[in-house]
């Protein structure tokens, strides 16, 4: 496919209005491929206004005497106006823009286009997360084991070619617990808890059906995962769903781990909303965010209306929880909902990050996102497809991830000191999630980004990310290690609306990027008096 | 300092600081019963009670009385939560790992309390039914349960009455007892004089006049006032006639480079009857003309604008425009000392002893405290903004002048001068502002008053700091000072340990020889001054900042209104306290550097090839690695 059939102008005049803090921008306007562009004036090398196509979420068009005017509503919540000149060139690029923002091809999307000067090919790609997790865990215990059992993807198609199983069960008993197991997620380790000895572990719901079937290999998996934690070792269920949600699962085929076949294992419902309630949590959000209207008197009530912090102390409760299950009472957790794709890989990914200082760290937290989201088979793709402004019904988006970024920074900004990283990164999490140059978050699965070749033909984020000049943006300056687990407070006074994102194109974040320099600074400075030993500099011979 | 799962998080770590503080002050301790003392404080009583804690349930204690304070220790060891995880019981294990022990202390000075009431009766039956009930003017409550036996509360009760009201007992309050030193003396901080000539003044337009030496123009002014140069002192006399209370246009600011000026006063004696006044129009229309460029006089009244019409029916009322021509006119729809409190009333009944969990955020906005907060900050912006733009001066009024007037200009002038936002800047405008002017803190507070339902009562300044504090999160380097000088002020606005804050105005002060007879509160805030630093400070000049007051950018005052809640995560700011440990080291390290420099000093002559330092904090820092 050509994408300049579907470029109906080359260029056009126009005006860009980047919100109430940023100058205007006038110049000519281009449409490409993959971006829209805008070159102010003739000159041939200033600032080059450039938006990636594939981050814009919806468009409206207006026109009026031989004028027009185009509001982009992007993914990462920013609003853009275009005024330009001619009602043909308005149309036409409006129509451009329409039709080269929604491509689906994934080979086609920019990812695979996109080739920085400094970075190589296939770099940063070296992310092996279920080995390197298996080494850190095989140091440890002996009861696991590394399993490419699913090395095709003929077990579980969201699953990637390894994974770490109780070293007690075999492949072929692996192959039946995925039979028994919604989309093939039989349960695997997600975390093991070396003070405790404990482990956290995910799966999707069992295959129970209306006749309550068992099946005596997965039975015999949640044995094994206890009999290798320690003797009289308990375990604990998370059922993302309500009790009643997953009586009723029975009824389409699935259900949940019935007391009498999981000997030591207990159940708890904890309900997390996923899906459309939480996109519409989310639309409900951005939309009041982004209410022009001055008269906000109602604001606090229409916060609290649109449920979203609600979300936010629920994802956190439930990891604690499981948290708590693993720290303190020394048991097993298996978390799981019904596909295992959504909530479960929040509540997993949280309880980690609250008990694993590593997972606090840049790269820690790295792996964690790469191990936990994007090989544990998040569907990113369908998830991220668009974002709050969609006019389109919603189909399989919901701002999980985002969700999970949200409950991140509110450990960060509870635990100022414990995490490496900074609002910046949690922020470039989001944009990229949703639309981003680099290939990490394409696709759905392992599987899908093998077919499409994701890891040799595109960057890697992380690559990206890890340039030396993105890291004041990305790090944070005060970061101690913390050896401990960091336990938030889930308290609704405790909560805040993370306003580094919500509100981040209608406020002037100047005062807060003045303080986050100055804490730079002072980091920095400090590093400079500790790195240098007053001796050796009085004893510099000098010029 | 990082936070730990068995970090304790203790729930009166409030006080267990102040005790960590007092210590510091060289305050003695009854050897044995380790209970904290001032200098000129007197242990009074003890007792064995329980304290009815309504975040851990009853806890068995000695409580100390002294004429200052009430001091709970527990004799046994409590449990308390130490994360903020709740609905756990199905966890049996569970609970005994998340409780710690530790002995709880309560350390409340005498002041803070509003009403102490008997709960029960020598019949009552129940557990812990019988005691005092005692209610604090720091958003908690206070319950402890006594032995019924023989009216054993009686003499607990008749005690604190005296010592926590000694107004209606012919007693001193305990500031003028307090006989702790110093190195620095609070009371040198503020000298009128000083502070305008800061300000460029007198200058051709303004003079300073002495008129009100002896209050007898207007009892409830300071003794020192900066008026036009044009207007005589016969003028303000007869201006004085025509202004509540007598409280005529004074200036309050100049700005340094267009020469607007904040003036304040109270409202116009219009009545009913739209009585007028020459005196008073000229004298406006005098002030205008300092500024010879400009038409018009803004006035803002901070009343809403059917308030200010009811005021006429009490003789009050605002300027018409038929009367003063070259003056507009514009409400800025702040509500009454009455609105202030019942809101304040309903966030403490949201957030004590328990928080509204479900529909927080509903509940919340139910109580209209941000809301009142939002209106103060927009009024106050717009004084601001009409000054720094040169656009015009600025005449703030409301009734009398000295509740939502002074929030009105204080936080305009903190907008407006960066000096302000330091430490002594801001306890400068806390003295002139606040305290010289006749806000009624007496009043308002109810130092040693018993009268708890007192329609006078109502948090104004509370709301003026909690204004400051909405805009030093939005400015986090705008401010010298940090979140725990903010409520160190808040904290003895009502302790009574000081004279600051005592009396309703400065003759009254002066009458009881306050300053030399009491301790201010600027001493002990200024001989620790480190502790109250904000790290991430960049002094600034000249900058004019302006907050956004919109609904979505406020928040609560959660680590003030809610700071008795064990189950809030409430860290001592960690940031604050790693970046005091940077500072330190660095501080070492510039000083062996120095050390090293001079005696190499004659290596190093031209400092301008030698990098300096990235800091703009401390440019004197030349770091030569």
């Amino acid at each position: 496919m050509e994408f300049s059939e579907l470029i109906r102008t080359g260029q056009a005049q126009a005006e860009l209005l980047r919100g109430p803090e940023m100058p205007p921008l006038r110049g000519t306007l281009c449409v490409t491929g993959h971006h829209l562009l805008l070159s102010p004036g003739p000159q041939a090398t200033p600032d080059l206004w450039l938006l990636l196509l594939r981050s814009v979420d919806s468009i409206e068009k207006r026109v009026a005497g031989d004028a027009g005017t185009i509001t982009l509503r992007c993914k990462d919540l920013r609003v853009l106006q275009l005024d330009i000149e001619g009602v043909e060139a308005t149309l036409d690029i409006a129509r451009s823009i329409e039709a080269l923002s929604s491509l689906e091809s994934v080979i086609t999307s920019f990812p695979f286009f996109y080739r920085p000067k400094g970075l190589r090919l296939g770099e940063a790609w070296h992310f092996h997360p279920p080995e390197r997790y298996y080494k850190r865990v095989a140091r440890e215990t002996r009861a696991w084991r590394l399993s490419e059992a699913n090395e095709d993807f003929s077990l579980c198609p969201s699953y990637p070619r390894a994974v770490i199983v109780p070293r007690a069960v075999d492949d072929d008993a692996l192959a039946l617990s995925a039979r028994f197991r919604h989309g093939g997620r039989f349960p695997v380790l997600s975390y093991y808890h070396a003070p405790s000895g404990t482990v956290l572990l995910r799966s999707s719901q069992p295959l129970t059906g209306p006749q309550k079937r068992r099946c005596a290999d997965d039975e015999e998996l949640l044995r094994a995962v206890l009999a290798g934690a320690r003797p009289g070792a308990r375990g604990f269920i998370v059922d993302t769903r309500s009790a009643q949600a997953a009586k009723q699962a029975r009824m389409t085929g699935g259900g949940t781990e019935a007391k009498a076949a999981y000997p030591g294992w207990k159940r708890l419902h904890r309900p997390l909303e996923r899906g459309r309630p939480l996109q519409e949590s989310f639309v409900r959000l951005v939309e009041a965010c982004g209410d022009p209207e001055q008269s906000m008197d109602r604001w606090l009530s229409r916060l609290d209306g649109c449920r979203w912090l609600s979300h936010v102390k629920e994802a956190l409760s439930t990891a604690c929880l499981a948290a708590q299950g693993m720290e303190w009472e020394g048991a097993c957790i298996l978390v799981h909902g019904a596909e295992g794709t959504d909530s479960t890989l929040l509540v997993t990914s949280l309880a980690q990050l609250i008990l694993d200082p590593l997972s606090r760290t840049m790269a820690g937290f790295q792996e964690l996102i790469e191990r936990e989201w994007i090989q544990a088979g998040h569907p990113f793709q369908l998830r991220c497809a668009h974002s709050a402004f969609s006019h389109t019904r919603p189909k399989h988006e919901a701002p999980i991830f985002l969700l999970f970024l949200d409950c991140v920074w509110q450990l960060g900004r509870q635990f100022p000191l414990s995490l490496e990283f900074g609002e910046g990164m949690l922020l470039a999490l989001f944009d990229h999630s949703y639309a981003s140059p680099f290939g990490t978050f394409l696709c759905n699965s392992e599987k899908e980004r093998c077919l499409c070749e994701v890891r040799t033909r595109t960057h890697s984020l992380w690559s990206g990310l890890n340039q030396p000049k993105e890291q004041r943006k990305l790090r944070n300056p005060l970061y101690v290690p913390n050896p401990l687990a960091i336990w938030p407070s889930v308290e609704p006074q405790s909560l805040r609306l993370w306003q580094g994102l919500f509100l981040r194109w209608t406020h002037p974040p100047e005062p807060s990027e003045v303080a986050w320099e100055k804490v730079w600074q002072i980091a920095t400075d400090q590093e400079k008096t500790e790195g240098s030993q007053p001796t050796d500099s009085a004893s510099e011979p000098q010029p | 300092m990082a936070s730990a799962p068995t970090s304790k998080y203790n729930s009166h770590s409030l006080e267990n600081e102040s005790i960590k503080r007092t210590s510091r002050d060289g305050v003695n301790r009854d050897i044995g019963e380790a209970l904290p003392r001032l200098p000129g404080e007197t242990r009074i009583t003890d007792k064995e009670v329980i304290y009815i804690c309504p975040f851990n349930g009853p806890i068995k204690g000695r409580v100390y009385i002294t004429n200052y304070r009430l001091y709970l220790r527990s004799l046994e060891t409590h449990l308390e939560f130490s994360h903020g995880v709740r609905g756990l019981t199905t966890w049996s294990q569970l609970k005994d790992a998340s409780l710690q022990d530790s002995a709880l202390i309560l350390d409340v000075p005498l002041g803070v309390i509003s009403r102490i009431e008997k709960m029960g009766g020598a019949t009552s039956r129940g557990e812990n039914s019988y005691g005092l009930d005692i209610t604090c003017k720091d958003m908690r409550n206070l319950r402890f349960a006594l032995k019924q036996e023989g009216h054993s509360r009686r003499d607990m009760f008749e005690i604190l009455t005296r010592y926590a009201f000694p107004l209606a007992h012919s007693l001193p309050m305990f500031a003028f007892l307090n006989e702790e030193k110093f190195d620095v003396d609070g009371w040198m901080v503020y000298n009128p004089v000083e502070e305008y000539r800061r300000q460029g003044l007198p200058n051709h337009h303004w003079r300073i006049t002495f008129i009100n030496k002896c209050y007898e123009l207007c009892d409830t002014y300071p003794a020192l006032l900066v008026v036009p140069y044009r207007a005589s002192d016969d003028d303000l006399r007869r201006v004085a006639t025509f202004r509540s209370r007598n409280r005529i246009p004074v200036l309050s600011w100049i700005h340094p480079e267009n020469k607007t000026v904040i003036v304040r006063c109270s409202q116009p004696l219009v009545g009913v009857s739209g009585k007028r006044n020459k005196d008073d129009e000229k004298y406006l229309d005098v002030i205008r003309e300092t500024n010879r460029q400009i038409n018009k006089l803004t006035i803002y009244d901070a009343r809403p604008n059917v308030n200010a019409v009811a005021n006429k029916a009490t003789g009050g009322g605002y300027e018409s425009d038929d009367a003063y021509h070259n003056a507009e006119l514009f409400f800025l729809d702040i509500h009454n000392i009455h609105v202030m409190r019942e809101s304040l009333k309903k966030v403490k009944d949201i957030v004590y002893p328990n928080v509204e969990e479900s529909h927080w955020l509903s509940s919340l906005e139910s109580t209209h405290w941000l809301e009142h907060i939002k209106l103060v900050l927009t009024g106050a912006i717009q004084v601001a903004d009409r000054v720094s733009s040169g656009k015009s001066s600025v005449v703030v009024h409301c009734s009398d002048g000295w509740d939502r007037t002074a929030q009105l200009t204080s936080l305009a002038m903190l907008m407006l001068d960066s000096y302000y936002r330091s430490i002594e800047g801001f306890e400068i405008l806390v003295q002139k502002e606040w305290i010289s002017f006749g806000h009624k803190f007496a009043s308002r507070i109810g130092h040693g008053d018993k009268n708890h339902a007192d329609a006078d009562r109502s948090p104004i300044f509370l709301q003026f700091i909690d204004c400051v504090w909405q805009m030093s999160k939005q400015f986090p380097t705008a401010f010298e000072f940090n979140e725990r000088f903010l409520i160190i002020i808040l904290d003895h606005l009502y302790s009574c340990r000081f004279g600051t804050f005592l009396y309703n105005c400065e003759s009254a002060r002066e009458k009881q020889k306050v300053t030399e007879r009491t301790v201010s509160l600027w001493s002990l805030i200024n001989s620790n001054k480190d502790k109250f630093k904000n790290p991430f400070y960049t002094k600034e000049i000249n900058r004019v900042l302006y907050p956004v007051a919109s609904m979505r950018h406020l928040e609560l005052w959660v680590n003030y209104y809610i700071r008795w809640n064990p189950r809030i995560k409430q860290q001592p700011n960690p940031v604050e306290q790693r970046y005091m440990e940077l500072l330190a080291l660095r501080d070492e390290y510039i000083k062996r550097l120095e050390e090293l420099q001079l005696a190499n000093s004659p290596k190093l002559s031209d400092p301008s090839t030698s990098p300096s330092s990235p800091s703009q904090m401390m440019p004197h820092v030349q770091t030569h690695f």
